[in-house]
C-alpha cells in the first residue's frame, strides 16, 4: 500500500516538473525576447523608414506592409473560409464533393509553408503574372489561412446544440435563415477566436512572404496591390542574414513588436474564448 | 376505445397505421391514435420507448434525422403530412414544438420571440410588436420581461428559457403544441409555473405532451396514450385510464412496476 502511494508522488511529481519546464521555457522566450527589443522602443521608431544601412531610424514600412497584408488576408479568407466551413457543416459532409473538400481542407493544414511559398511564386507571381507584390502575398498566405478558418467554421457550428438547428427549423424557417440568423451569430465568439488565431499564425509567417511579397528595403510606400512591401518577419530576416552588428539592434526591437502584437491578438483571441464558456 | 365524451369532441389529429424506423431499427409500430382539439394529451411511457421519435413526427422535424423513416399516415386538416406536396414551413408554423432543453437564439428577447414572425413575412413593425408581446403574455413571461425586451434572451434563467421557448412557438399562431419533456431541466417551481401555464394554453391550442413523470401526466393531461417498446399499448380520456386501465401493461406501468 505505502510502495503504491510512493510511485504515484513520484510520477505526478515528474508531470509536474515536465509541465512547470515547458511553461517556463515558453515565458523564457516571451521575456528574453521582449525585454531584448523594448528597450530601443521609442516613437519614431513605430514611424520611421530605417536608416543608414538599418542601423538607424524605424520599422514603419514594415509594420504599415504587415498590415495591410493581414488585412487583405482576411479579407479573402473570411467570406471563403466561413462558405467552406458552412458548407462542410451543414450541407457537404456525406456527398462525394464534400468529403474531398473536407479531406483537402485537413491535408492542407499540414503543408509546410515554404511549399505554399513555392506554389504562390509559380501560381500568382509568376503565372498570373502578379510579380512580387502585396496581391501575390495576400493571396499567397490566404491560401495558407483558408483551411485553419473553414475547419474551425465548421467546428465552431458542429458544437451548437441540436435544438438551436431544430429550433429554427420547428419555427418553419429554411436552411440558409436559419444557418445565417442563427447558427452562425451563435458560433460567432468560436470563429472570430478561430479567426484571431489565424491571424496571429499568418502575421509571422515569413518564408512565403520572402517568395512572393516582400522586398528587404523600401524607399517608397507601396501604391498598388501589385507593388512589394517591406513586412515584419521579413525584414528581421533580412536583417539577421545581411546586416552587420550595428543592425541588429533593429532586429530584436522589431521581434520584440512582433511578438507583442501576436500575444495582443491571441489575448482578445483567449478573452473571447473565456466568455464563450461563461455563455 | 370510444366514450360518449370522445365522441362529442373534435379530433384535429388522426394517426394511421404509422410505423417509423431509424435505418433497420423499428422504433415506431403500427400507431393509431386521435389527438382532440384543444384538449391536453400526455403520451407516457417507460424511457425509449419512442414517445420523442413520435412527437418529433408530428411536425416532421425529425426528417433532419437522415436514416429516419416512416410509413402510414398522420392526418391534420384532412391531409396526410408525409404526401409529397406538404409544405413544410406552413406545417410547422401549424405545429409549433418546444423542446426539451430551452435554446434560446442567440438574440434579444424580442428578436426569438419575433423571429417566426419574420419568417412568415410579417414585416409591419407594430403589428410586431403587439403580436410579440401577446405570445409573451400567454406564456406568461410578460410581466418579468417588458422592461427588458432588448436584454439577450440567454440572460433569463432556465425556467423564463423555456416560457421564452413557449412564447416563441406561440408568436406564429400555431393550432397544435408539442412539447418534449418541457420541465424535465427545470426545478419545481419553474415546473409548476409552466405546468400552470400549459392548462391555461390549451383553452386555445391543442397540446400534446411527452412526460415521463406521470404526476404530471395525471395532473395536466385530458387524454393519455401509453407507449411500450414502440407500441401503442393504450389511450383515452385521462381521468378514466387512470381509474381502471385495460391493459395489464398499463396497470403495470400506472402502479410503477414498469419504469
Ligand atoms: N437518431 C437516432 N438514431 C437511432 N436510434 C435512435 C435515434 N434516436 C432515438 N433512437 C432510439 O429510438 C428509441 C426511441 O427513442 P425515443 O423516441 O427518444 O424514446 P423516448 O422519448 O420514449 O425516451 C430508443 O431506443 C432510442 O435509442
Ligand atoms: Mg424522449
Amino acid at each position: 500500500m505505502k510502495k503504491k502511494i510512493n510511485v504515484d508522488f513520484i510520477v505526478s511529481l515528474i508531470f509536474r516538473i515536465i509541465s512547470y519546464m515547458t511553461f517556463l521555457v515558453v515565458v523564457l522566450i516571451i521575456f528574453i525576447v521582449i525585454a531584448d527589443g523594448v528597450r530601443y522602443f521609442k516613437p519614431s521608431f513605430f514611424i520611421e523608414y530605417p536608416k543608414k544601412a538599418m542601423t538607424q531610424g524605424g520599422i514603419g514600412p514594415a509594420i504599415l506592409g504587415s498590415l495591410i497584408m493581414i488585412s487583405l488576408i482576411l479579407l479573402f479568407s473570411i467570406p471563403l473560409g466561413l462558405l467552406t466551413g458552412v458548407f462542410l457543416s451543414e450541407y457537404g459532409s456525406k456527398s462525394f464533393i464534400g468529403k474531398i473538400i473536407d479531406i483537402s481542407v485537413t491535408s492542407l493544414s499540414g503543408v509546410p509553408s515554404i511549399v505554399y511559398g513555392l506554389f504562390g511564386l509559380a501560381l500568382f507571381s509568376i503565372t498570373l503574372g502578379f510579380g512580387t507584390s502585396i496581391l501575390s502575398g495576400s493571396l499567397t498566405l490566404t491560401i495558407m489561412t483558408l483551411p485553419v478558418i473553414a475547419s474551425s467554421v465548421r467546428e465552431a457550428l458542429a458544437a451548437l446544440p441540436r435544438e438551436l438547428r431544430e429550433s429554427a427549423y420547428a419555427l418553419g424557417a429554411k436552411k440558409t435563415e436559419t444557418i445565417f440568423k442563427i447558427l452562425i451569430p451563435a458560433g460567432k465568439n468560436r470563429i472570430i477566436t478561430a479567426i484571431l488565431i489565424g491571424a496571429g499564425r499568418v502575421i509571422g509567417e515569413t518564408a512565403p512572404v520572402l517568395l512572393t511579397g516582400a522586398v528587404f528595403y523600401s524607399t517608397k510606400l507601396p501604391k498598388s496591390l501589385l507593388d512589394p512591401v517591406m513586412t515584419l518577419p521579413t525584414h528581421i530576416y533580412f536583417i539577421t542574414m545581411s546586416y552587420g552588428a550595428d543592425a541588429q539592434w533593429m532586429a530584436k526591437a522589431t521581434s520584440s513588436f512582433l511578438l507583442i502584437l501576436v500575444l495582443v491578438i491571441y489575448l482578445i483571441a483567449f478573452q473571447l474564448r473565456k466568455e464563450e464558456k461563461n455563455v | 376505445m370510444f366514450n360518449l365524451t370522445a365522441i362529442r369532441e373534435q379530433t384535429i389529429l388522426n394517426i394511421r397505421d404509422f410505423d417509423g424506423w431509424y435505418g433497420q431499427k423499428q422504433i415506431l409500430k403500427n400507431i393509431n391514435m386521435d389527438i382532440y382539439k384543444n384538449k391536453i394529451s400526455a403520451i407516457i411511457g417507460p424511457s425509449g420507448c419512442g414517445k420523442t421519435t413520435l412527437l418529433r413526427s408530428i411536425n416532421r422535424i425529425n426528417d433532419e434525422i437522415s436514416d429516419y423513416k416512416t410509413s402510414g399516415e398522420i392526418i391534420f386538416e384532412g391531409k396526410n403530412i408525409y404526401d409529397k406536396d406538404v409544405d413544410l414551413t406552413l406545417l410547422r408554423k401549424k405545429i409549433g414544438m418546444v423542446f426539451q432543453k430551452p435554446v434560446p437564439f442567440p438574440m434579444s428577447i424580442y428578436d426569438n420571440v419575433a423571429f417566426g414572425l419574420k419568417i412568415h413575412g410579417i414585416k409591419d413593425k407594430r403589428k410586431r410588436d403587439e403580436i410579440v408581446k401577446l405570445a409573451l403574455k400567454r406564456a406568461a413571461l410578460w410581466d418579468e420581461v417588458k422592461d427588458e425586451l432588448d436584454k439577450p434572451a440567454r440572460e433569463l434563467s432556465g425556467g423564463q428559457q423555456q416560457r421564452l421557448c413557449i412564447a416563441r412557438a406561440l408568436a406564429v399562431d400555431p393550432e397544435i403544441l408539442l412539447l418534449d419533456e418541457p420541465t424535465s431541466a427545470l426545478d419545481p417551481i419553474a415546473t409548476q409555473k409552466i405546468e400552470n401555464l400549459i392548462e391555461h394554453l390549451s383553452e386555445e391550442y391543442t397540446i400534446i405532451i411527452v412526460t415521463h413523470n406521470l404526476a404530471q401526466a395525471t395532473r395536466i393531461s385530458d387524454y393519455m396514450y401509453f407507449m411500450y417498446q414502440g407500441e401503442l399499448i393504450e389511450w383515452g380520456p385521462t381521468r378514466i385510464m387512470v381509474r381502471s386501465p385495460k391493459k395489464q401493461l398499463t396497470e403495470d406501468y400506472l402502479n410503477g412496476k414498469i419504469s
